[in-house]
């Protein structure tokens, strides 16, 4: 799993050069480029008639697929390397995504239904009098924007400051992660809170006077994702390649041994977990006017850990694996909800079950082994091709 | 006996226009009706039995206004079948025929009589149904059966009659009450009649303030809201003194029923508990011992609640005289099925992927899925009834607090369950051999440990205890696929609180949580309370890492 | 020269076949189901989903719609919301049915309602909501809060419900309780009724202690006046809730509790003895004696080969939508979604207790309100109906932001229309 930052020391390196060794990391960028390039012509310009046409659908499917891999790459990027395995990382998502649909709650104005200028439309019927001081300025999107990244940092950096100091690790930690996004999600179910509730936000209009209905809108919201996405990858590979990263692994592996070697482990920890919460708030950010909704069931634990199944699936350790395995276990739930409705569960908990105890590196630590097993083959085949001759 | 002057003057009081009508007429019918119902036997007057028979036709007409006046007539009427009319229509059993305008009444083996002559009859007619009850007649019913069984030979009909009279405050029924009192033996039913007789006497105008001081002073003795809200309720017009003792018994029932409901909530707090321990404990032993994070715990416990509801059914079908002790082959049912599903999952799934713990997490997941797939596929997606057992229903009155038979048990149950556990660890050579492989696991195979089976047992205990688990949340909540999943975080809180490894750790810390969250829920409310909760551990986990009851040692870091 | 004819009659088949499979899609209108099957609503949603089949294969036996076969598409969105809109979106654009039945909860409505908007479809939603909606593309079968909630307050102030004069109004914390509480509030102060005779509570999904709750309602209700419970505590909690209030002994006598979201699929999980007398409104019951009533029970259990299996309330808005739904495609004779919408308002359709529900201009439905008794089998002993339908209003009279909206796809083509401002909100 470490290979890649044992073998080549690349600080001192200048540019892009720690992305150089990483082939996955290509192949991943390369295709993000591809789609940034393609979607949008194949689904605007190209007739929806012609076989090479990408239907909205499809756009609207892989842009939320796009935002869950984002979101698995934050879980990577703490589990994978610094091995905080956080069964909370859904609460960061849905913050990031409540910020976002705050904003674009208050950018519906005189349209609701009760045509209240200022107060959201579940606000008006639950009989409101005033904006809570919660929702101030999100009518702004650079206010929207910045609480994305800062409501998710300082949580974390609250939760993991006083965690990570007090050495709460491993399964303690996780456990606690849960507790947290439990937590949040029933103080979100509280309709006292102002956030609408069960039913969340809903009911979007535009984006920054942009009608979130069209296809341009829809093309450009993925567009967008996907670039957050490889920017995201780009920062996550600079970020372990670093001698950050590599305290990160040694106190990932022994992390006694690194702070008897002087390291503070806490401030480490507290950095990274910081970092993954804030690009897991931009994950949620880029979802919500992608999905139309957001509702206090993003918080649920189950969905927290089934972001760490997708990184699991795909390959801890690796980050290209994570968005790997978000891609491919929502493509998987996304089909087999429609082909086999009475069955994919069973389909879902069965891959689970099987990947960890048969890929233990996911599908992509899988790769090399399956390539080293064929080399041997054919080079045990050989001798034997010799001898008979 | 009070001259009946006495009573035209308390006439407008009664709040029952039927009552009122015919209160003159019921005077005289209570004084028969005392005679005949020791006399059961013998037949009533000819006059009487026509009355009762025209009364019964009321009851023909299907309309509830109909109804109401036939139980008001049938109760006037003084016939001596008339309780067993009016009990028949309590329990549905009173049947009638539109076409023939007659009544009939089932016994409890569902033979016909014809309720005007007592006779049994050979042939049912055919248009039979039911007289339809709604609530308000249920509560006109209570009242007119309260009066009519105060006398009656079982005492526990008489407490309830006792009960009702004290809730309808009916004045017309004091003089049936005052008599009923002369003879009464039994000295609780005695003080419910006192006290039913009090309630009475502190809202009728010509009691003398000396009585009334008395009736407040059994009420106070009585020390319950319903109390409370009478002696506020005093008119306005009482004199001074009156009101003075009604308003220190006022005080006094408040300081008390103050204290009563810290108790009250202590109670609640320790049912809370034992829920959550039954629901931790197995985890305690798969978590805590093996260090197996196992998300399918729910499940284990879902299966043992399907169990008993499968056992149940068996039960209800085959022999459905003892269907209340169903439970006695659920339990063990529910800890082998669960225990060899536990057995089974640690041989083909826990067994690859020991000293990975995270990754158990994530197998055990897709396990959780497909468990639940499965229970919704074989028994539906719908909640399945387990029915409670005679002996685990209703609740029982101490001081001023109720307190439900199921959750009593279910604090014994618990209780039982873990100090059964306990005693499997300490004094059983499996026992001796789980710690030991939890201590040190190359040292204990070094010594001739099957570490192997060991695991398999454990996992399969843990599991087994979740099944037991399962039996007794089965008679709280949803038989559903989701019962399982609403369990488990409260289980790892649980845990993780009272400290890994610690069975203790894992009682005390469902106290405390338990108890917390029933101190907390009052003002805080249900969601504001467990949000509370759950911060508070979280802050606690900062402050001792490893929990209440730490395990202290090399191992804990490994 | 042989095997190049082989391949050209081959080539020749496969073509034809294919053809004609185009040529079946083509005689198939598609029916969309969107309903849960797991997760924690598939309790109640899968219930649902065999109604659905059931009715589409029985207009199939009846020779189908305008000449063609009906084909139900069945997907699963698992009680997620964002699901949810997935899934409508692929009905909708990727298998192109032509109507969609679906939808529970209020918040997968909520997240659906923006895809249909978009891509103009029909959404068929069948149970009792909070109301304070009004759309183009959804036809609200189920109850809204004047079909349900004030007919039963009203029913319990009268006479034979027992002249109730303080009320505990106990709910779920989520949009519908909170919304049918507040209108419950506003209408029963108008009433005369007291601040301080009032209690409002609300608890999590899924809550299972009751204790605390259950006792604080005794409390409540032992001030010596008439006290009952309106009850809008939603699914998993009720059955704990009502086992609680069994064990704590509050009778249906002393106390009784009044439901919105108890039916006989409810009922049918717990032992309903200790529950006699307790109340649940609904406009529809699986008692009610009636010749279609019958007739649709027994094919229920037919199709389900479960003699004992229960139908219910929103089981039977499904019956109606489906009805409706045919209806309108037979008088637009196609499945075009303006016109299926267009000629929707005015079908006229028998439901399954013996009336005539109408599809009302604001997309809402004519209904009966039922208050039923518990019995001791789990089923309602009906005490009390309403003399005639009851029009579904989408918004509220007793809430004072929607007192002046009107919803009106007909002539004003508009679910908001502000009679006081003369404008149409929300466009």
């Amino acid at each position: 799993m470490t290979t890649f930052s044992t073998t080549h020391p690349i600080w001192g390196r200048s540019g892009f050069a720690f992305l150089l060794s990483d082939t996955g990391g290509k192949i991943l960028l390369g295709l993000l480029l591809a789609a940034v390039i393609l979607v949008p012509i194949l689904n605007l310009l190209v007739p929806a008639s012609s076989p090479f046409h990408i239907s909205t659908f499809m756009v609207s499917l892989f842009g939320k697929y796009l935002c869950y891999a984002l979101l698995a790459l934050s879980v990577d990027l703490i589990w994978g390397f610094a091995g905080i395995l956080s069964l909370g990382h859904g609460a960061f998502f849905a913050l990031g995504g409540y910020a976002m649909g705050m904003y674009l709650m208050r950018q519906i104005g005189t349209r609701g239904v009760y045509a209240n200028p200022t107060l959201p439309d579940f606000m008006v019927f639950l009989n409101w009098k005033e904006l809570p001081w919660t929702w101030y300025g999100f009518d702004m999107i650079w206010f929207a924007l910045i609480m994305v990244v800062v409501v998710p940092g300082i949580l974390a950096f609250a939760f993991g400051w006083l965690a990570f100091r007090s050495r709460v690790t491993g399964v303690y930690l996780s456990i606690i992660t849960q507790a947290l996004t439990f937590a949040l999600m029933l103080a979100f179910f509280r309709n006292d809170m102002g956030f609408g509730g069960n039913n969340g936000l809903t009911d979007f209009k535009d984006l920054l006077g942009f009608n979130l209905q069209t296809d341009g809108m829809r093309v450009t919201l993925f567009v967008l994702t996907a670039v957050f996405l490889a920017a995201s990858y780009i920062l996550c590979r600079f970020i372990v390649s670093s001698r950050l990263g590599r305290v990160l692994i040694a106190i990932r592996d022994a992390e006694s041994r690194t702070r008897f070697l002087g390291y503070r482990v806490a401030n480490y920890q507290t950095f990274v977990f910081v970092i993954s919460a804030m690009l897991a708030g931009i994950a949620g950010a880029l979802y919500v006017p992608q999905i139309g909704i957001i509702n206090p069931s993003e918080f649920a634990p189950a969905n927290s850990i089934e972001i760490v199944i997708w990184v699991a699936i795909g390959g801890r350790g690796t980050l290209y694996g994570a968005v790997l395995g978000a891609i491919l276990v929502n493509y998987g739930k996304s089909y087999f909800t429609g082909a086999l409705p009475e069955a994919w569960l069973y389909m879902l908990g069965a891959l689970f079950i099987l990947v960890t105890i048969f890929l233990p590196k996911g599908v992509v630590g899988a790769w090399p082994t399956l390539k080293a097993k064929l080399q041997e083959r054919i080079q045990s085949s050989k001798p034997k091709l010799e001898a008979a001759q | 006996m009070e001259p009946e002057a006495a009573l035209d003057r308390r006439l407008p009081l009664l709040s029952q226009k039927t009552l009122l009508l015919g209160m003159r007429i019921l005077y005289e019918r209570l004084v028969t009706l005392a005679f005949v119902l020791i006399a059961l036997l013998i037949s009533a007057l000819p006059l009487q039995a026509a009355s009762f028979e025209d009364a019964l036709t009321g009851f023909t007409a299907d309309s509830f206004n109909d109804t109401a006046q036939a139980i008001a007539a049938v109760t006037e009427s003084g016939d001596p079948l008339a309780i067993q009319v009016l009990g028949a229509l309590e329990e549905a059993r009173l049947m009638f025929s539109a076409a023939a305008q007659k009544v009939y009444f089932k016994d409890k083996t569902d033979k016909l009589f014809d309720a005007a002559t007592g006779v049994a009859l050979a042939t049912a007619p055919s248009d039979l149904n039911p007289v339809r009850l709604n609530n308000r007649l249920r509560g006109l019913l209570g009242t007119a059966l309260g009066t009519l069984t105060l006398m009656a030979p079982n005492a526990s009909k008489r407490m309830d009659a006792a009960q009702s009279v004290f809730k309808s405050r009916n004045a017309s029924t004091l003089p049936a009450l005052d008599k009923a009192l002369a003879q009464e033996k039994d000295a609780d039913v005695k003080e419910a009649m006192l006290e039913a007789r009090a309630a009475i006497i502190l809202n009728i105008t010509d009691a003398t303030p000396d009585e009334k001081i008395a009736a407040i002073a059994a009420l106070a003795e009585r020390g319950d809201n319903d109390a409370m809200v009478m002696l506020r309720g005093l008119p306005a017009d009482a004199p001074a003194n009156v009101k003075q003792a009604a308003a220190a018994a006022v005080n006094s029932i408040q300081s008390r029923l103050a204290i009563w409901g810290n108790i009250q909530n202590l109670w609640y707090g320790l049912s809370l508990a034992s829920v959550l321990l039954l629901a931790a404990i197995g985890l305690a032993i798969t978590f805590g011992v093996m260090g197996v994070i196992n998300m399918a715990h729910g499940e284990m416990v879902m299966l043992g609640a399907y169990t008993t509801f499968v056992i149940q059914e068996f039960f209800r079908s085959y022999f459905p005289g003892a269907t209340d002790y169903a439970l006695i082959v659920a339990t063990p049912a529910a800890f082998l099925v669960a225990g060899a599903f536990g057995v089974a999952i640690e041989r083909g799934i826990i067994r690859h992927l020991y000293g990975r713990p995270l990754e158990t997490l994530l197998a055990t997941w897709g396990l959780s899925l497909i468990l639940q797939q499965l229970v919704r596929t074989v028994f539906g997606p719908t909640n399945r009834d387990v029915g409670a057992p005679s002996w685990m229903s209703g609740a029982f009155q101490v001081g001023q607090m109720s307190i439900t038979y199921n959750r009593l048990w279910i604090i014994v149950f618990s209780m039982v369950v873990f100090a059964a556990l306990l005693a499997l660890l300490r004094y059983t050579s499996f026992g001796l051999e789980m710690r030991a492989v939890t201590q040190n696991r190359a040292m204990a195979s070094a010594m001739g440990i099957r570490t192997g089976r060991v695991d398999a047992l454990t996992f399969g205990l843990g599991s087994g205890i979740a099944g037991i688990a399962g039996v007794a949340l089965a008679h709280i909540d949803n038989v559903s696929p989701n019962l399982g999943k609403a369990y488990i975080i409260d289980s790892f809180m649980v845990v993780v609180f009272g400290g890994v490894g610690n069975l203790w750790g894992t009682l005390v810390g469902a106290l405390t949580l338990g108890v917390a969250n029933k101190f907390l829920e009052p003002f805080a409310g249900a969601v504001l309370g467990k949000i509370v909760i759950l911060v508070l551990i979280i802050l606690f986990i900062q402050k001792r890492p490893r929990g209440l009851f730490a395990l202290k040692g090399r191992s804990v870091e490994a | 020269m042989t095997s190049l004819r082989k391949l050209a009659l081959a080539g020749a088949i496969g073509l034809s076949s294919l053809c004609a499979s185009a040529m079946v899609q083509a005689q198939t209108i598609k029916v969309g189901i969107l309903h849960s099957l797991s997760g924690t609503m598939a309790i109640s949603e899968t219930t649902l989903k065999d109604v659905m089949l059931m009715l589409i294969e029985d207009q199939n036996k009846k020779g189908g719609l305008l000449g063609k076969k009906l084909e139900a598409v069945v997907v699963d969105p698992a009680s997620d919301w964002p699901l949810f809109a997935e899934k409508a979106r692929q009905l909708i654009a990727q298998d192109k049915v032509s109507v969609v039945f679906g939808c529970w909860t209020s918040v997968s409505r909520k997240s659906v309602l923006p895809v249909f908007k978009e891509l103009n479809s029909v959404l068929f939603y069948p149970v009792q909501y909070e109301g304070e909606e009004s759309e183009k593309n959804v036809f609200y079968t189920g109850a809204a809060p004047n079909q349900q909630a004030i007919p039963a307050v009203d029913y319990l102030m009268s006479k034979d419900g027992g002249e109730v004069k303080r009320w505990v109004l106990e709910g779920t914390d989520y949009v519908y309780p909170r919304t049918t509480n507040k209108i419950l509030e506003a209408y029963l102060k108008a009433k005369g009724v007291k601040d301080e005779d009032i209690l409002v509570n609300y608890t999590p999904f899924g809550f299972s202690d009751w204790q605390t709750q259950v006792s604080a309602i005794k409390k409540f209700g032992s001030a010596g006046k008439k006290t009952a419970v309106v009850s809008t505590v939603n699914g998993d909690a009720n059955v704990p809730f009502y086992k609680e209030l069994g064990n704590q002994g509050i009778k249906a006598t002393d106390i009784p509790v009044v439901a919105f979201s108890v039916g006989e699929e409810e009922l049918a999980g717990l032992d309903a003895k200790p529950l006699v007398g307790h109340l649940a409104a609904w406009n529809y019951f699986q008692s009610i004696k009636n010749p279609a009533n019958e007739a649709f029970i027994k094919e229920w259990q037919a199709f389900t080969k479960n003699p004992k299996r229960t139908t219910n309330d929103p089981m039977e808005a499904h019956v109606i939508g489906f009805k409706m739904w045919v209806k309108a495609v037979e008088k637009a004779g196609t499945v075009d979604s303006d016109k299926v919408i267009a000629a929707l308002p005015g079908i006229e359709v028998p439901n399954l207790t013996g009336g005539t529900s109408v599809m009302l201009a604001n997309h809402h439905i004519t209904k009966p309100v039922f208050i039923g008794e518990i019995k001791a089998d789990g089923q309602f002993d009906i005490v009390w109906k309403t003399s005639g339908l009851v029009p579904g209003d989408a918004w509220s009279d007793f809430l004072p932001e929607s007192k002046p909206l009107e919803a009106d796809w007909v002539k004003l083509n508009c679910g908001n229309y502000n009679t006081v401002t003369k404008k149409c909100g929300g466009s």
